[in-house]
């Protein structure tokens, strides 16, 4: 028995009608989070949470996020509680202040009930790269597939039953990408529609708030809670807030849907690729035009470095508060230089110096044209592209990843040799502050991948829509791999 | 071989806005430090930079002051370096879209007027004070993330007087748009000097030394001159200059070296994501200049129509709170020649004998204003003035009041008055004989007498005319 597996909408239901107490659902999360082998968590916030379920304020019962335990990624700031960012260099920094998702949230009455581990700063897709080492994936019971990452934690205790909405966040696919591997819903809005004060920057042209979810459904409903304006994040939009659930079950007979064809003639995998064809056949039946549409090649090879040059450049200094001196961890030295450089050199992993080196090179004055400008033009011409298919189109689909969660043990952080341009393709969402989910399309030998769908900025009412015809007719939702199953 | 000296500045002036550049922490100087400190100003992870609109009218005012182009999209960049004053690791500044460009302004030199052009103007944010002690450093976080414009003029400065006269004006057009208190002494004005001696009619540059942090008018022109004599001396040996960073000793008025520049600092500038580029429309760019307060020479052009002459006008503005004080006297109705005349003799006389700003001053404009009215109304003598002056001074209350206390001790009863000069003429019959004999003396000596008797309670004026008559009609 138990709640935590279901999705928000059902546990709500249980709390109105009072079969189940928040401070119940609190024990029940944190138990299931303690027993977790999955490496979810940098923090369970026990007594924290126990508090504020005694204390909660039942004239908010009706809001959905009302007494609901969550968990949310460890580069949210949440006041008096540790936030590590995965990192060592921020070991035991307790932050005096909330970011805005966190106080959203809890002004709406969902508790958190941990902090949850991620690839160290953000960077790094592989949920093995925080320093507290690898976040499981729920559905390999082998332990030797990853979850993904960045926000590997949050993917794995949604995945494995333990909160019914975790909270993450998205600079390439850092949601996206764990969702497709772990048989969520992973959505991040237009860049601006969901304030970022409190969430540690790692490329801000490029952050998003993003979180995962069980339901089409639930992201919608959670998107009413987390969007608007916010006076401290000066680029947070004044456009006014929509309710997300209103159009989800409007007919999609008529709309349109793009997908990428050198996309999805980059993608091997014979099964995926059935499965996102027949999933566009049921598209078809139910009325919606999909045509398959072209984008330069070049341009879709393209992503990854300019990702990769322009995240890292911005990286450099986003990160250059850490210095030993204000927070965080602190390295004896005799001079501000030293400790500066002793500081750093122990606080980081060799991933993120590398990241720094590639960033702070390309940003050189001697090397800035040939890198950083170009990274820029070229980020300008995918967007283009891109936001030209979306012209004609209502959105954008593919499959979220070209394979199952792989190995862990295969080398992410390798910057040479080929790649394929289905495996970090998301990231033009990014470059393009586009609304973007994920959601569950099949399974392979126990592994789930997922598709996913992209629509113009602004649109996350009809984004939505398209997703919960996905999912209808895929029939996917709720899913989750217990631990003991 | 002829030389001439080729001099740039760069001025960080500081705004005197009620919060910061892009936090809401208060500016206010003085207080105890790391009180005036909100998250955005320590760099904690998350923070972010909300754009202070007061600090933008600031910039947009001067720019016009300047004559400079305004941009109409106001974007911001990072610079990106390590130090222990900057808590973030960077600081935000406008490298690539300064929101002030190519302006000019003229300075009057003793050999004349020129035209000095100017580079830029952008706006930015203060780093934190810090604290030297022998073996640590205190970090004072009230000053990260003051708002700073810095104009950059173009090297068009030949010499430490041309030099000194640029900062003079720039200082005036500040205060006097009251955007900043322009003070060098408490650095909110802060001079950075490039200085390179060349061929004279060369077009090259030669090499450049930078002076930092000179504090003063005197000390700028000095270091400089200093410095021009320097380098003049090292290229007519034949030698070669280095590229170093100065600094001017002020006991030994000359320039030391503080490190050479072998490994310029690469900032890697990049435009910050985190303010999307903010339009600025013509009307909101009009409304910041048709709403901004006068400037010195407009002052100057309407003293001039009120009457002043050249000096009094010049002496009023070359302080912006001594104008201040001027205008407000003359809005309370007190007549402007002799108002200036007041304020540029008595008034400055007494601040520099205290010691004291014209803020500080003792007299209120208002009542500067009522003494000059009772003066043009020819109500007291100029001895009698400057008395009142003094009290005023002194007791830090109204002219009017003065007289007012003063008059009700004195008697000014004419029959008692007239009592007391009947007794002192029959004490001294002869002074009677001596004035129809005509001498006038006996006037003052009796009216002497008279307030002597009063124990210098009779009012002196109304004595003195009670004596004439009661002298005539013997």
């Amino acid at each position: 028995m138990g709640y935590m597996h279901l999705g928000l909408l059902d546990i709500h239901e249980a709390l109105i009608k009072n079969k189940v107490t928040p401070l119940e659902l609190v024990l029940e999360a944190i138990e299931l989070a303690k027993k977790g082998t999955n490496n979810c968590f940098e923090y369970i916030c026990e007594k924290e949470a126990i508090e504020k379920a005694k204390k909660l304020d039942d004239s908010k019962k009706d809001n959905i996020l009302y007494g609901i335990p969550i968990v949310v990624k460890d580069n949210y700031s949440t006041k008096d509680i540790p936030t590590t960012a995965s990192s060592n260099i921020l070991k035991d920094y307790v932050p005096i202040f909330s970011s805005e998702v966190v106080n959203r949230l809890e002004e709406a009455g969902a508790i958190i009930i941990g902090k949850t581990t991620m690839d160290e700063l953000g960077m790094g897709g592989s949920g093995s790269a925080g320093h507290l080492g690898t976040t499981y994936n729920p559905w390999d019971k082998t332990k030797t597939h990853r979850i993904g990452g960045s926000s590997c934690g949050s993917a794995s205790a949604i995945a494995s039953g333990i909160v019914p909405l975790a909270i993450g966040s998205d600079t390439g696919d850092s949601v996206r990408k764990p969702a497709s591997y772990g048989a969520s819903v992973g959505l991040k809005p237009t860049w601006g529609r969901i304030s970022r004060f409190g969430l540690f920057p790692f490329a801000a042209s490029l952050d998003h708030v993003g979180y995962f979810t069980r339901s089409v459904y639930d992201s919608a409903a959670i998107l009413n809670v987390l969007a608007g304006r916010d006076e401290k994040d000066y680029s947070s939009s004044f456009k006014p807030v929509e309710d997300y659930t209103k159009k989800l079950n409007e007919p999609v007979a008529g709309k349109r849907i793009a997908v990428i064809k050198e996309i999805v003639d980059a993608i091997n995998d014979q099964d995926i690729l059935a499965t996102f064809k027949n999933n566009l056949e049921q598209l078809r039946q139910r009325g919606v035009v999909i045509d398959f549409v072209s984008i330069d090649y070049k341009l879709l090879k393209a992503i990854y470095p300019t990702y990769i040059i322009v995240s890292s450049a911005e990286a450099t200094s986003n990160n250059a508060n850490l210095d030993g001196v204000k927070f965080g961890l602190r390295e004896p030295g005799k001079t501000y230089e030293e400790i500066l450089k002793n500081t750093r050199t122990k606080g980081f992993s060799k991933l993120i110096k590398r990241r720094f080196i590639i960033g702070g090179y390309s940003l050189l004055k001697e090397n800035r044209e040939e890198l950083f400008v170009r990274a820029q033009k070229c980020r300008r011409l995918i967007v283009d592209a891109f936001n030209s298919v979306l012209d004609k189109f209502d959105a954008i689909y593919c499959p979220a990843t070209p394979t199952v969660a792989p190995l862990i043990s295969s080398n992410l952080e390798a910057f040479i040799g080929d790649y394929s341009i289905a495996d970090d393709y998301m990231a033009f969402a990014n470059m393009g502050g586009l609304p973007s989910i994920t959601l569950p399309l099949g399974f392979k030998d126990g592994l789930p991948f997922g598709g996913n769908l992209t629509a113009k900025a602004f649109d996350e009412s009809n984004l939505f829509n398209l997703a919960q015809a996905i999912e209808d007719s895929t029939g996917l939702k709720d899913l989750v791999a217990k631990e003991d199953e | 071989m002829e030389f001439e000296a080729v001099i740039g500045l760069e001025i960080h002036i500081e705004l005197k806005t009620k919060s910061k550049m892009f936090s809401s922490a208060p500016v206010t100087y003085g207080l105890e430090p790391n009180t005036q400190i909100e998250l955005y100003d320590l760099g904690f992870p998350g923070v972010m930079p909300s754009v202070n609109k007061q600090a933008v009218i600031s910039a947009i005012r001067v720019c016009h002051a300047l004559n400079m182009k305004i941009d109409d999209t106001l974007m911001f960049d990072r610079k990106n370096y390590f130090y222990s004053d900057l808590s973030k690791g960077y600081q935000i500044t406008q490298q690539f879209r300064p929101i002030g460009r190519e302006g000019h302004l003229t300075i009057k030199t003793f050999e004349g007027e020129k035209d000095i052009g100017i580079e830029r103007l952008h706006l930015e944010e203060d780093a934190c004070k810090q604290l030297h002690y022998s073996d640590y450093t205190l970090i004072d976080y009230n000053r990260s993330g003051i708002p700073l414009i810095e104009i950059v003029s173009k090297p068009e400065i030949r010499s430490g007087e041309e030099a000194a006269k640029y900062v003079e004006k720039i200082r005036s057009i500040v205060t006097f748009l009251d955007v900043s208190n322009g003070k060098m002494e408490e650095g909110s004005l802060r001079c950075d000097t490039n200085v390179s001696v060349r061929e004279k009619g060369s077009s090259d540059f030669g090499i450049k030394v930078e002076i930092k942090n000179v504090n003063g008018l005197t000390n700028i022109q000095r270091a400089i001159d200093y410095e021009i004599r320097r380098q003049t001396e090292i290229l007519q040996k034949g030698e070669i200059v280095k590229e170093e960073t100065r600094r001017y000793d002020e006991n030994k008025k000359i320039t030391v070296l503080m490190r050479a520049k072998n490994d310029p600092v690469d900032y890697k500038y990049f435009t910050d994501a985190n303010i999307a580029p903010i339009k600025l429309s013509k009307e909101f760019i009009q409304e910041a200049i048709s709403t901004s307060p006068e400037l010195a020479e407009v002052k100057k052009i309407r003293y001039l129509s009120m009457g002043l002459n050249e000096y009094d006008s010049d002496l009023l503005i070359s302080d912006v709170d001594l104008s201040k004080y001027f205008d407000e006297a003359v809005r309370s109705g007190a007549n402007p020649k002799l108002l200036a005349n007041w304020i540029n003799v008595n008034v400055r006389a007494s601040l520099k004998r205290l010691n004291i700003s014209i803020n500080e001053f003792p007299i209120t404009p208002i009542h500067l204003a009522e003494l000059i009215k009772i003066i043009e109304k020819g109500k007291i003598s100029n001895v009698q003035a400057r008395d009142l002056f003094m009290k005023m001074l002194e007791k830090k209350i109204s002219p009017n009041k003065i007289l007012e206390e003063s008059d009700s001790t004195q008697i000014s009863d004419m029959s008692t008055i007239q009592k007391l000069i009947l007794e002192t003429i029959s004490e001294n019959e002869k002074s009677v004989i001596d004035y129809k004999n005509g001498n006038e003396r006996v006037v003052g000596f009796i009216v002497g007498q008279v307030l002597k008797k009063s124990a210098g309670k009779a009012n002196p004026a109304l004595t003195s005319k009670l004596v004439l008559e009661e002298l005539k009609r013997r």
